[in-house]
């Protein structure tokens, strides 16, 4: 009880925080407008001058796949491994680590609270354009699409906090993490379907994309494509074995993290 | 009496890659040389409950370090610590409830959120009810005075009322022992003597144990009855601060004005020094384990025409220096 009670306090004095800067949320749609809207323009002339289908893929799907990856990469949830390494950096987690809460559990839900209000607000207005250019596809009425769709995406956060804080992890160690976090990235990006939309994979790259935990973290946007409706056992079943052995390794690290702090002036 | 704060024969050692220039960078990648800095080195001493402790040194002694492990944040290389009844090393969250830390050159307050926010948010950290939550900001509303920027964004805060909004975060769940790590550092007068007097309050009315480090003098002398002094790593002196200049006066100060003019300086006898020569003022040292005070005034009178004496001990600062000093120069000759 008390976990929820913080849990909810910290996402709610978040998002107070975001509310003092309304100018992010203004960034926040423009850069996802520009990075979602260039690449839907480029994909929709491609699948125009290949007839409207590629591999047996609409530009529909592939469209609501793009919108589903640039809206959950607004909740920049990723940048939890950055917040870790600024703490152990500057040394500010001493005045976290004197308190009685979990670190970690209050990075995540401090990310939750950060990311919440552009992603619900990105989300929604990206959904109604789509709809009213491209339409739904027509999985979206299945009745099983929806429960399916929030499983997956509470998979795809849990996922992406216990890979990107076993990178902030890291800075325990090594501090300066940004070159392990620009390489797990770039493979979550490129595997999460950024670049190209993962309909259009090679078999390889698509295994890859489905049994590797950067992949699997962005299932997200698997969920546009018709084969979701059968395949989702299997993918939602592959991101909790991930779930549960990324979250095992994040919480040794941490017990060995701990031990290995060192803050300025002590 | 109940204690506070036991810890014993604690050490604690950083180790640090050093980059060695006659080694191919493979090798220091891979397998880096290792500096080994001994920051603690096996110090032992208890703190009674309500005492209020400073716990002082020079830059790098060992201080912050020790406030750390104490409270969980740190681990220690060995030795053993009980505070308040818990190992911090095992038992951080259940010890962060009963105790408060502030850092004075670190914020503990969300900086662009009215100070309401934090103070609730460390509320519902401590698990306290939102009754519980509201009573208690109220009390440290009054008790700090902080009513005139309680609603104003953290950010926005003067130094002096950021210190008092940090110690009033810290307390707001009772805790019965408060760790600060330099809390006046960079504040003015005023604020110092605030802040001192708000923490000589919650330790009579709260019972709150203090345990404080400083580079102030004032800090030490104004609101703590115990002082332990610390220098590399090590416990050099424990004891009341009120005995602090008597047990270290070896030194006696004595300054002389002249009747007219002191036109020529003489030789001194063995045990007095000077430490001021102007035509209008001499002021010597005595060192009382060579000669005595009466001796060293003859000595005086009888080289100088002297209109006006004023003997004195050394001021607390000064016999701080002197204890700093004395252990670094013995430590460089060891």
């Amino acid at each position: 009880m008390k976990e929820l009670r913080l849990a909810l306090t910290t996402i709610k004095i978040r998002i107070k925080d975001q509310l003092h800067y309304p100018g992010r949320f203004f960034t926040d749609i423009v850069v996802f407008a520009t990075r979602c809207g260039i690449l839907l323009v480029l994909y929709w002339y491609v699948f125009k001058l290949r007839g409207g289908t590629i591999s047996g893929t609409t530009f529909q799907a592939v469209a609501w796949s793009m919108f589903f990856y640039f809206t959950f990469m607004t909740f920049r949830l990723r940048d939890i491994s950055r917040e870790m390494m600024m703490d152990v950096q500057t040394g500010q987690i001493e005045t976290l680590m004197n308190k009685p809460i979990s670190y970690l559990s209050y990075k995540a839900w401090g990310r939750i609270g950060t990311g919440i209000l552009p992603m619900l607000t990105v989300g929604a207005l990206g959904a109604t354009a789509l709809t009213l250019t491209v339409g739904a596809p027509p999985l979206m009425r299945s009745a099983a699409f929806f429960p399916t769709l929030a499983l997956v995406f509470i998979g795809s956060c849990s996922l992406t906090i216990a890979v990107y804080t076993i990178v902030g992890l890291l800075s325990f160690w090594i501090e300066d993490i940004n070159p392990v976090f620009w390489m797990v990235d770039k493979a979550v990006m490129m595997l999460g379907g950024s670049y190209l939309p993962i309909a259009l994979f090679p078999s390889l790259m698509y295994k890859i994309a489905v049994f590797s935990p950067f992949g699997a973290s962005q299932f997200l946007t698997h969920t546009a494509y018709a084969k979701w409706l059968y395949e989702w056992p299997m993918l939602i079943g592959i991101q909790a074995a991930w779930i549960v052995l990324l979250g095992t390794t994040m919480l040794i690290m941490y017990k060995y993290a701990r031990k290995t702090v060192c803050v300025n002036g002590g | 009496m109940q204690k506070s704060i036991e810890i014993s024969h604690l050490t604690k050692k950083f180790t640090f890659p050093v980059k060695n220039k006659k080694a191919g960078w493979v090798k220091n990648l891979l397998s880096p040389e290792k500096r080994e800095v001994v920051a603690v080195s096996d110090i032992s001493f208890s703190v009674g409950a309500g005492e209020r402790v400073a716990f002082i040194g020079p830059n790098g002694a060992g201080k912050s370090t020790t406030i750390k492990m104490l409270t969980g944040i740190l681990f220690p290389t060995s030795g053993t610590m009980n505070v308040l009844g818990y190992d911090p090393t095992k038992e951080r969250k259940k010890l962060a409830y009963q105790i408060g830390t502030v850092f004075g050159q670190r914020s503990q307050l969300l900086p662009n959120l009215p100070l309401t926010d934090s103070l609730e948010f460390f509320g519902v950290m401590y698990d306290l009810t939102d009754t519980q939550i509201k009573k208690r900001v109220a009390e440290l509303t009054e008790l700090f005075s902080l009513g005139e920027f309680i609603d104003q964004p953290v950010r926005k805060l003067s130094l002096g009322q950021r210190m008092r909004a940090e110690v009033a975060a810290s307390l707001i769940h009772k805790p019965k022992l408060i760790l600060l790590d330099e809390p006046t550092i960079g504040l003015d007068v005023v604020a110092k003597k605030a802040l001192r007097d708000l923490l000589l309050t919650i330790n009579k009315e709260e019972k709150t144990t203090i345990f404080l480090t400083s580079h102030d003098v004032g800090d030490i002398e104004s609101l703590c009855e115990r002082t332990i002094i610390v220098n590399r790593g090590t416990v050099i002196k424990d004891l009341p601060t009120a005995d602090l200049a008597k047990s270290f006066a070896f030194e006696k100060y004595i300054d002389l004005i002249p009747t007219d003019k002191f036109l020529s300086f003489a030789e001194l006898p063995a045990g007095i020094r000077y430490l001021n020569r102007e035509p209008n003022k001499i002021t010597i040292a005595v060192n009382t384990d060579k000669t005595s005070t009466k001796d060293a005034l003859k000595a005086m009178l009888d080289l100088y025409d002297i209109e006006d004496i004023d003997v004195y001990n050394a001021d607390t600062e000064t016999v701080i220096r002197h204890i700093y000093e004395r252990t670094a120069s013995r430590a460089d000759h060891n």
